[in-house]
């Protein structure tokens, strides 16, 4: 007889699939093997070292997964229901009355469609009617700030690093203004000084965050980033693929994307005047390009009536989805939404495939022109610009339930705001850290390629070449010409010549060496002018 | 070598033995000069030249006299009689020299042992020639040299005697001279035996010390059986002792046995050296306790040195008066001549007073704190309505206030002033001075025109701060009708107000004053001009009011309350409750619902239509605010736009009380109506506005067709025919720039006229080295091109350039303990800020190789067990407590980390 016996577990040896994978995400990356180092004392540092970032990691799991206030969730449907079916109005009957609030439809119809844009913290949002109407909400308090009329043109509108500046892309240049309405800066520059340097009339704003740059794409097709803080204009490109105002920063490392009536999308940075990639999304012109906040999926709309899904890794295709889009967003836990247009729908990646699914739809009246979707940081609220004004839409499970006050704070007082915007400032990140992979910032440099060999190098080529020579076989010359002596001298011949070249190399490498030494010398150790008359005078 | 010496050494006790002999030859030259010459002479013949040195003549003679003899004789051991013979000889004759001073003898004989080796080298050869030499000079000196003679004489008669001796007896003269010799030591001997001066047994080697002699004055002591023992079992044995080994060598075995112990102690030391070099960090900061000092530890030090102090403490220390007074301490005390009663009355009082006084001041501190602006403007207000109440309840008696608050001339001038209009700049003068500009005139008239312009500050201010309180009133009249606005009876009776007060302002325009300025005729004429205009303009009012009394009793309620706010006093209030709704950002406006407004759509489409017919001839610029206020309700726009198309508004506000500046009344009016939380009414008709526009602009939309443009034909045509060519240029471009980047290399080509000179050359062709270059160019290319990141991606170029800005983020060199880049790369890739760890984690990784508090004193370190199978991380988990057993070790580890 066999006595099967369950092994008991304690409850708090439990294995823990969640805190596990927790874990996992906050040691970002697994350790070296520290087996195979020669070294001891790196051994026993990088050992201690690793500990600490393992205890670090778990009480983080441990507080994401004990101490954070609130949880997210999704809609779930039961048996049959489907969760698009679901109509805001249902939802509406049976959330609290603070997610109430954020259900609404604001009617503006004369000036035209609107653009969206929310700070951070998701506490202000900027609103911009085509026909110049600009506006910033405190949509927490349902309070508006400062309404306007600027009576031209706004193409865009964008928080600059917190709620008290935006900056708008107006009909011939943006401008940049405080929450007051006062028109603090117009990004022109005058007529004497040279007309590259200003924005034009800019048809998409973005604001890199970490950076301080002020990126846009003009008519054009120029892209510019200005930087802020002290007003110089970084980097001013031209992307030559026609005009565009599909244009998005990506939040993970700062790449600027532009999508292109060609079909393709293209990624810049600041620092190199061609784009660092360039690919083709779409046989038709793109008509949207969004973001996941971890910065390695990209969504990409095209003409041609598709949707795809970009792995940014590897730059390849993950999905296609049917459908249009004007505009594209994903939601900080990833949903994305996109709209045409009086149509939202929502997509969510479903839990365990990497497939996005549709979530959740809303259709706005009739004759509603979506202008664009733009998901509330820390809500799980859409908002929706369009032509008659603006509205907002409950989506379950959008916004990241729990807000940290080192990233964002909704509720953030005017000193904290003050000294966050210090500390940002402190903290701007230069331009040229903008790059594919910023991970890769701190790590060894990378071998150049066409750099030249260096001196070990060359000295093994010359021998290795050397050897070649001494190994050639001579052939058999005719007789009398085939004396050891002569074949000898041959051979000697031979290894010369090969290593001459090598030789010249070298000498000019000293010669350079020497010359630099020298001059060194000669700036290093001035003689004093009583002596100077005595030293030897350069050959002018 | 030993021998050696021991043979010098005989030689010199033989010396001195011989100098000891009875001195049978006296000499003249015995004097100490002499002796003192001789031995400056010795010494300097041994090389050490010290003192008063003879001429080198003298030294020289006086060497071939004496020295060479001297030293002869301890010279070798190899030496014949003879050199015995003549050494004897010359021995005497040098006794001949030191006979004077024996007792320095003693030791210079010692000293001059030390000399002989050196000296005696030098003068070895010449000894026996010295013989023949002396005896020559013997020979010519003979007659002058008694003393030579005579040690000559001497030596001649011993040497002639031992070969006699020879010659008879056939033995070797050595026999004879030993015999001699020993008869000779054993006579000499006159000093007590000591180690420098050896019996003459021991110098012989005759009569040796046995250990036994050394032993024997040892017996009877307690260690003596035991070291008997020892000897005894030594000498069975037989073993013989090895000789020492040479100093180098055995210094070197000592060195090792003493590093071999040094090592042993010290490796004690080395789990404690180890944990402290791979602990993270070292803490220093408990151990020894460096706090400042409390105040009851400096009291405790306290002692009394000046006379009062001491004074002080010797009543404080008393132990009488303490005694006295733990026992009845309430005795010393003067109070207790006041009853109990009396002292708890008293008690009691200041308790309250000082409750009383504290409740108060909390009360103030929390009114003060009050941030409610509400609150704030209720308190003032009732502040002000006590202040008025007199004024309120009769006006006849707050009018006689009025009049004897306020000066009868200034009264009369402000009057005069608001005549004239003087301080308005608005005369003619006035008006041609400032076209002309005010800087171009003189100072005079600068002076005038600022003193107007000051003139109409006094005047107005003075206006606006008489006005505020009436407004405030009127406000608070407002406020209340507001509060049951909603109902009809209060708009009516609203209306009923306004129409009272228009009436009352008629009546009070017809006192007209008896005396001053404004009695003068033609100021008399000017003002009932003006009343009449009022007095129309009142009218019409009056009329309107009748008219929309009327109205309201018919309409229904909610009609009611827009037509009741549209009367709301006097018109120019109207403008002020428009800016106020225009301006007042409203929280419902947001919450506005489809089904909530459609009920009163048709009546206010109506007003709507009324609305937009008026407002066109409304000039907008000057009123904007005014269509936003007609926007919210027609019949009230209607009539303001009557108003002001009527041109009265001047008018009216000239015409005395009601005129005033507009923004303080906005103020006082916003006040108002602000915090009121019954404005339902108001906002509901705002919110259908909204709406109700809202969907006359869908409708205009829908019509105008704004909403869907269908693409061009030209679109049309891109969207159909997409992505024919696309992917086409993609490629072409991908190539482009992969060209860029990796260029391809040239084809080989012949360059005219090189290697075609002939037919052959043609048509083998390339030659094949080319090729090959190309080739291999073409490979490398290719290797290149397989290499990049996008070699598989058709549909992606990324770019390989380096970004020679972003260089500079990068590490140049892999850093000094690291040995390969992986490791080095994963040992950065966590961030240790505060920012990215939770706050428990973060100070530890964070943590300084020491901590430290400053002013710490460090000790030593002091030996301490440890562990040596205890991980790192244990220790540091132990943490601070062992750390501060043995701040010792921290210390060491701390030398450490130094080096």
């Amino acid at each position: 007889m066999v006595v099967r016996a369950e092994k008991i577990v304690p409850a708090t040896e439990q294995y823990d699939e969640e805190l596990d994978a927790n874990i996992k995400k906050y040691l970002r990356g697994e350790s070296a093997n520290l087996e195979a180092l020669q070294d001891k004392k790196l051994k026993g540092q990088l050992a201690v070292k690793e500990e600490l970032y393992k205890r670090s990691a778990k009480t983080a799991a441990n507080v994401e997964k004990w101490l954070l206030p609130s949880e997210g969730g999704f809609l779930e449907p039961d048996g049959i229901e489907k969760t698009w079916r679901i109509k805001q109005e249902a939802i509406g009957k049976e959330v609290d009355i603070l997610s109430l609030k954020n259900q609404f439809d604001m009617v503006l119809p004369d000036l035209g469609p609107y653009k969206l844009d929310f700070t951070p913290s998701g506490r202000y949002m900027a609103i911009a009617g085509r026909k110049g109407h600009l506006g910033v909400l405190d949509v927490k308090n349902m309070n508006l700030i400062k309404e306007f009329q600027v009576r031209e043109t706004v193409r865009d509108v964008v928080f600059l690093h917190n709620e008290l500046y935006f900056a708008a892309a107006q009909k011939k240049y943006p401008y940049i203004y405080n929450i007051d309405g006062v028109e603090l800066h117009c990004l022109k520059v005058k007529k004497s000084d040279f007309s590259a340097d200003e924005h034009g009339a800019v048809s998409k704003l973005q604001f890199l965050r970490n950076h301080f740059l002020l990126a846009s794409i003009n008519k054009f097709g120029q892209l510019r980033y200005q930087d802020v803080t002290m007003g110089t204009m970084i980097a001013n490109y031209r992307t030559g693929l026609g005009r565009t105002d599909v244009m998005q920063a990506n939040p993970y490392n700062g790449i600027i994307a532009l999508g292109h009536s060609n079909g393709s999308s293209t990624m810049w940075k600041p620092t190199s005047p061609n784009p660092i990639v360039k690919m083709l999304c779409h046989h038709g012109p793109l008509t949207a390009l969004a973001f996941h906040p971890n910065g390695h999926l990209m969504a990409t709309a095209g003409m041609e009536r598709k949707i795809k899904l970009w792995d940014l890794r590897k730059f390849e295709v993950l999905q296609t989805m049917p459908g249009h889009a004007k505009s594209l967003e994903f939601s900080q836990r990833g949903l994305l939404a996109a709209s045409t247009g009086s149509f939202v729908q929502v997509f969510k990646e479903t839990a365990g495939s990497q497939n996005y699914s549709r979530y959740m739809s809303h259709s706005m009246a009739k004759g509603y022109q979506i202008q664009e979707v733009s998901f509330r940081p820390y809500e799980d609220v859409l908002g929706i610009g369009h032509s008659m004004g603006w509205s907002s839409i409950l989506i379950p499970g959008s916004g990241e339930p729990n807000f940290d006050s080192w990233v964002a704070n909704p509720f953030e007082t005017s000193k904290q705001r003050r000294e966050k915007e210090v500390r940002s400032l402190l903290e701007k990140l230069p331009p040229e850290s903008i790059m594919l992979d910023p991970k890769k910032i701190g790590t060894v440099k990378p071998p150049k390629k066409k750099d030249k060999p260096t001196r070990k190098e060359r000295e093994e080529e010359m021998e290795a070449a050397v050897e070649a020579a001494k190994g050639k076989k001579l052939k058999n010359k005719t007789k009398g010409r085939n004396k050891d002596g002569k074949r000898a001298k041959k051979k000697q011949e031979i290894v010369a010549n090969a290593k001459k070249q090598f030789i010249g190399q070298n000498m000019k490498e000293n010669e350079e060496l020497s010359k630099k030494k020298r001059k060194r010398i000669g700036e290093g150790a001035e003689l004093p002018k009583s002596l100077q008359r005595f030293a030897k005078k350069k050959a002018d | 070598m030993a021998d050696k010496k021991r043979k010098s050494s005989d030689g010199a006790k033989q010396l001195q033995r011989r100098e000891k002999t009875p001195k049978k030859f006296t000499s003249k030259k015995s004097n100490p000069k002499s002796s003192g010459k001789r031995r400056g002479g010795g010494s300097g013949g041994g090389g050490e030249r010290r003192g008063p040195r003879l001429p080198s003549a003298f030294r020289k003679q006086l060497d071939n006299l004496g020295n060479p003899n001297l030293y002869g004789n301890s010279d070798d051991d190899v030496e014949d009689d003879e050199v015995i013979d003549s050494d004897e000889g010359e021995l005497n004759y040098v006794k001949d020299l030191y006979e004077y001073e024996e007792e320095v003898a003693e030791e210079e004989s010692k000293k001059n042992r030390r000399f002989d080796h050196v000296e005696n080298y030098e003068y070895e050869l010449p000894e026996k020639f010295k013989d023949e030499d002396i005896l020559s000079e013997d020979d010519d000196d003979l007659g002058p040299g008694d003393e030579d003679d005579d040690s000559i004489d001497k030596e001649y008669d011993e040497g002639r005697h031992a070969r006699m001796l020879e010659d008879i007896t056939g033995i070797h003269t050595q026999a004879f001279a030993d015999k001699k010799r020993k008869r000779r030591a054993a006579v000499s001997e006159a000093y007590p035996e000591s180690e420098f001066n050896p019996s003459c047994d021991v110098l012989s080697g005759n009569g040796s010390i046995s250990i036994q002699d050394l032993l024997d004055p040892l017996r009877g002591t307690p260690s003596f059986s035991k070291l008997r023992k020892r000897i005894e079992h030594v000498e069975k044995k037989g073993e013989t002792v090895q000789a020492p080994l040479p100093k180098p060598e055995r210094e070197r075995l000592e060195r090792g046995a003493a590093y071999d112990h040094t090592k042993k102690d010290i490796t004690k030391w080395e789990h404690l050296v180890k944990r402290n070099r791979e602990a993270p960090t070292l803490y220093f900061d408990q151990g020894n306790d460096m706090g400042l000092p409390t105040v009851g530890t400096m009291a405790s030090e306290f002692k009394p040195r000046t006379d009062f102090e001491k004074a002080i403490a010797s009543i404080l220390d008393n132990k009488e008066i303490s005694e006295a007074y733990k026992n009845d301490g309430a005795k010393l005390l003067e109070l207790n001549k006041i009853s109990i009663e009396e002292v708890k009355d008293r008690q009691n009082r200041l308790a309250k007073m000082r409750s009383l006084l504290f409740r108060h001041e909390m009360k103030a501190k929390h009114v003060k704190k009050i941030k409610s602006k509400t609150y704030h403007r209720l308190k003032k207000k009732d502040k002000l309505k006590a202040a008025s109440s007199d004024l309120q309840t009769d006006p006849e008696v707050a009018k006689d206030q009025f009049h004897s608050m306020t000066n009868h001339w200034y009264c009369v001038f402000m009057v005069q002033a608001r005549m004239t209009l003087r301080h308005r700049n608005q005369g003619k003068w006035a008006k041609r001075v400032l076209e002309r500009g005010l800087s171009k005139q003189d100072e005079g008239t600068q002076a005038a025109i600022a003193e107007q312009l000051n003139l109409h500050n006094l005047l107005t201010r003075k206006i606006n701060s008489m006005k505020d309180g009436s407004s405030s009133d009127d406000s608070s009249d407002e406020d209340d009708e507001d509060m049951y606005s909603s109902d009809e009876e209060g708009a009516s009776k609203l209306l009923a107000k306004a129409k009272e007060k228009t009436i009352k302002i008629m009546e009070q325009e017809d006192e007209v004053p008896d005396s001053g300025v404004l009695s003068l005729p033609f100021m008399v004429r000017g003002l009932e001009k003006r009343k009449e205009a009022a007095n129309e303009e009142a009218k019409r009012a009056l009329d309107d009011y009748d008219l929309s009394l009327n109205q309201s009793a018919g309409k229904g309620l909610k009609e009611g309350t827009s037509s009741g706010r549209r009367v709301f006093g006097v018109p120019k209030k109207k403008i002020e409750e428009a800016a106020n709704v225009k301006h007042r950002p409203d929280v419902d406006n947001y919450g506005s619902d489809n089904e909530d407004t459609i009920e009163e759509k048709d009546d206010i489409d109506i007003d709507l239509d009324v609305l937009r017919d008026d407002l066109e001839t409304v000039d907008d610029s000057a009123f904007k605010s005014v269509i936003d206020v007609a926007k919210d309700s027609g019949p009230r726009t209607s009539h303001d736009v009557s108003v002001f198309t009527s041109g009265s508004w001047k008018q009216m506000k000239s015409g005395g009380k009601v005129g005033s500046t507009s923004n303080t009344n906005v103020k006082s009016v916003r006040e108002v109506v602000k915090p009121s939380p019954s404005n339902d009414s108001e906002e509901e008709v705002e919110d259908d506005s909204d709406t109700d526009s809202g969907g006359h602009m869908i409708d205009g939309m829908l019509t105008s067709g704004k909403a869907y443009e269908l693409p061009s034909n030209e679109e049309l045509i891109k969207r159909a025919f997409a992505g024919d060519d696309v992917e086409e240029e993609f490629e072409k471009v991908k190539d482009d720039v992969l060209n860029e980047e990796n260029p391809e290399p040239e084809k080989p080509l012949l360059l005219p006229g090189w290697g075609q000179w002939t037919d052959v050359q043609k048509k083998r062709g390339l030659p094949s080295w080319m090729l090959e270059e190309h080739a291999t160019a073409k490979q490398k290319r290719e290797a290149a091109l397989k290499k990049r990141k996008d070699a598989r991606l058709k549909h992606v170029i990324i770019s390989e350039k380096v970004d020679k800005k972003g260089e500079k983020l990068y590490a140049k060199t892999l850093p000094y303990p690291f040995a390969s880049k992986d490791v080095f790369e994963q040992s950065i890739r966590m961030p240790i800020g505060p920012e990215f760890n939770p706050a428990t984690a973060a100070g530890a990784l964070t943590r300084p190789e020491v901590v430290k508090k400053s002013g710490m004193i460090i000790n030593p370190i002091k030996f301490e067990e440890v562990d040596p199978h205890e991980r790192v991380e244990d220790q540091k988990q132990r943490g601070r407590k062992q750390k501060s057993n043995n701040k010792s070790s921290a210390k060491k580890s701390r030398r450490s980390i130094k080096t």
